[in-house]
């Protein structure tokens, strides 16, 4: 449920209606941050039914313009009431999407099925999709790409998920991603923003797309920032030994993070835990498996004894004396005024900056009077 | 309540049940809670309370486990899956296990008793709740409460108090225990049991040994009717709300419990008075409150101190915040007011 919302709730002029309870409503509510309507079924309503209580939720946002989409929770999903009957005439975008169906992502998917976007063969440009609000970095993720494409002379086209609702009928035939597990499937698929030799690879393909672009702004600089985070993670290495890792997050920024930290400090990865199913068919060089159970992070955690966690605040506590980078919500104990990336250049040199920072960080905390000895 | 939700009626925005009761037996350190429903349930709330816990610089982690029920669960019923969930949980032994329910699972008729009257090594105490249809977030707070004094049998007086159902999701939590702790040191009292924050099992035993339980606020009477029933302890209804609660509040207590506090009450009026000295450089300005407090209390508690300050009410003037919850104490006071006049000169 709160993944379709996270992906609805993105497109300016699609009014979201939770149709479930206040528990319900409260969470994608706090964790996406858009405007989101809610029916708030009370007991009488599963008994008796919640047709009337759906009316009078949908009459009231009728007048508003737009389009209006009903996102189903748990117990309308088991009353088995017939919406689009309860709500003849209206064009209403429904999605199933009961917690026990799945995933955030699999809600997000469920929406997009329902708002089966179109790709418009004369719209110019290429479609940026992965956005999901449910994302911390999804603001930052947008404006890097969108800046990116710039510098390369290629038109953005629809962003998948936040856009004016209309555009999502009218998505350009060529797509780039800058988060894998919210992949639209929209267009062709050109390739991901993640990670610097990622993004060379998805800008040399859109160059052959695109007659018209120049991307060597970008590649110009890739290498340079490159260059940087090299000379940075060298230094580093000089003192340090390569951390210890153990990730936790979707699969798309987990598998990012650990070839970032193989790439860039030769790091162990100890384990990646993913929250969501990895893509099927993808290899891995890393220990991975799907750890949405807090008992079974924990138990990796203790088991592996990384001296970095990446992840949300859930990991953190568990290794309270390993270094941190959080990449998945919630990240909860820093104020957080800004709107980083993880894609794109910006994203990846802010990723770096990070873990080395935490690390640095870490060492120096231990070394401090009265401090247990670094390993 | 954000973005305009569309509740036709308060009732519909009264909270989860389930949340309600999860902000109370979280805080038993060293028991389990069981929620029984799929994993979004469980998540939401999880986040929840561990941001609340951060925010109080107390970062661990909510001992809280799901059922995780999925779409087969949900056809062909759920009682297999708690019962595999309490196996797993108890293995760990710990203190006492809490079963909670949810929306989904009060709707297809999951028998939670039976379950976990089955098990034994600890106790498992069901806590009634289910989302929606167990009630409000309050009922969830009350239901919980209840549910754990049930946990405690006779004590031996101390002479001591205890606070019952403190907002453990209430970001100055740690604050209003202490300036209530402070109000009470000064009739010579000291607190007995957290009631419940932070607390073990064991502790709970300590219950029935108070002189006096202080509610959080007037919404915990049904408890505290509860606890008065059960243990013969006497209450005061809610923690002093404003600066003229303040005082009234010692009054309260020292009357309750047969302690007379006439001098504490005269020494706190004139610390009263030297805070609203402090803050007389605000006197005259124009003000209106932004947002309106919902909570009528919080309300004439907030107008109560404008007028003492010498604050005009006016549309022209400027917004000052007023909390959802009212300020606690003379140390709740002063910190609104710092905010007042951040928002007046700053």
């Amino acid at each position: 449920m709160t993944g379709a919302a996270a992906c609805l709730a993105g497109f300016e002029g699609i009014h979201v209606v939770i149709h479930g309870s206040s528990g319900c409503y409260y969470y994608p509510s706090t964790l996406i941050g858009a405007p989101l309507y809610g029916t708030f079924i009370l007991e009488n309503e599963v008994v008796f039914g919640s047709d009337n209580r759906l009316k009078e939720v949908i009459g009231d946002l009728s007048g508003k313009g737009g389009r209006i989409a009903v996102i189903t929770t748990c117990v309308p999903a088991v009353m088995g009431e017939d919406i689009s009957a309860i709500l003849p005439g209206e064009d209403i975008l429904l999605v199933d999407s009961p917690g026990f169906a799945g995933e955030l992502e699999t809600g997000y998917r469920a929406a997009l099925l329902a708002l089966a976007p179109k790709v418009d063969p004369k719209r110019k440009g290429v479609n940026i999709d992965g956005v999901s609000l449910s994302d911390p970095f999804f603001k930052g993720n947008i404006a890097e790409v969108t800046r990116l494409l710039r510098m390369a002379g290629v038109p953005v086209g629809t962003v998948f998920c936040r856009d004016w609702a209309e555009m999502a009928a009218h998505a350009a035939p060529l797509t780039i991603g800058t988060n894998t597990d919210f992949a639209s499937g929209v267009g062709k698929f050109l390739g991901g923003t993640l990670g610097l030799p990622a993004l060379r690879a998805t800008f040399e393909r859109l160059e052959g797309e695109f007659p018209d672009a120049d991307a060597s702004l970008v590649f110009d600089e890739l290498d340079m920032q490159e260059e940087r985070i090299v000379g940075a993670c060298d230094r580093f290495l000089r003192r340090h030994t390569p951390p210890s890792v153990a990730i936790f997050a979707g699969a798309a920024y987990a598998g990012y993070a650990a070839d970032m930290l193989k790439r860039y400090l030769d790091a162990e990865i100890r384990f990646v835990g993913t929250r969501n199913d990895p893509p099927a068919g993808r290899k891995t060089r890393y220990r991975q498996e799907k750890a949405n159970d807090f008992g079974l992070v924990a138990e990796r955690l203790r088991e592996t004894a990384p001296d970095l966690v990446i992840g949300s605040a859930f990991e953190q506590p568990v290794c309270p004396d390993a270094a941190f980078v959080g990449i998945i919500p919630p990240l909860q104990d820093r104020v957080r005024l800004t709107y980083p990336p993880l894609a794109g250049t910006q994203g990846t040199l802010r990723f770096v900056e990070e873990i080395l920072n935490t690390c640095m960080d870490r060492v120096k905390h231990r070394k401090a009077p009265g401090s247990p000895p670094v390993p | 309540m954000t973005s305009n939700p569309l509740p036709a009626s308060t009732c519909r925005i009264a909270g989860c049940t389930l949340t309600g009761a999860l902000s109370v037996v979280t805080q038993v350190t060293d028991a389990v809670t069981v929620v029984h429903g799929p994993g979004g349930c469980t998540h939401h709330n999880f986040s929840l309370l561990y941001a609340t816990a951060l925010d109080n610089g107390r970062p661990a982690l909510p001992p809280l486990v799901s059922t995780g029920l999925l779409e087969t669960d949900v056809v062909f019923g759920g009682e297999a899956a708690l019962d595999r969930t309490l196996d797993k949980v108890m293995a760990g032994k710990p203190g006492a296990v809490f079963v909670l329910s949810t929306c989904i699972v009060e709707t297809i008729g999951d028998d939670i008793e039976k379950v976990c009257g089955s098990k034994q090594g600890c106790p498992v105490i069901v806590v009634p709740t289910a989302g929606f249809l167990g009630g409000s977030f309050q009922a969830g707070v009350n239901n919980a409460l209840i549910s754990l004094a049930a946990m405690a049998g006779e004590a031996t007086p101390n002479g001591k108090v205890n606070l019952i159902g403190e907002k453990n999701l209430e970001y100055e939590v740690e604050e209003n225990y202490a300036e209530v702790k402070r109000l009470l040191s000064l009739l010579g009292l000291s607190v007995n049991l957290r009631f419940v924050r932070n607390i073990t099992t064991h502790e709970i035993g300590a219950l029935g040994s108070a002189r006096l339980n202080v509610l959080r606020d007037p919404s915990l009477v049904p408890v505290g009717e509860y606890l008065r029933s059960r243990f013969g302890t006497p209450y005061v209804p809610g923690f002093p709300i404003g600066i003229s609660g303040n005082s009234s509040f010692l009054e309260d207590v020292a009357h309750t419990c047969g302690i007379d506090g006439t001098e504490s009450v005269g020494r706190e009026r004139a610390r009263e008075e030297k805070l609203l000295e402090k803050f007389r450089d605000m006197a005259g300005s124009g003000v209106f409150f932004s947002p309106i407090p919902p909570d009528p209390e919080g309300r004439i508690a907030a107008q109560d101190l404008a007028r003492k300050v010498g604050l005009r009410f006016s549309d022209e003037g400027s917004p000052v915040p007023v909390p959802v919850i009212p300020p606690v104490g003379l140390s709740g006071t002063e910190r609104l007011l710092h905010r007042w006049r951040r928002a007046l000169f700053a």
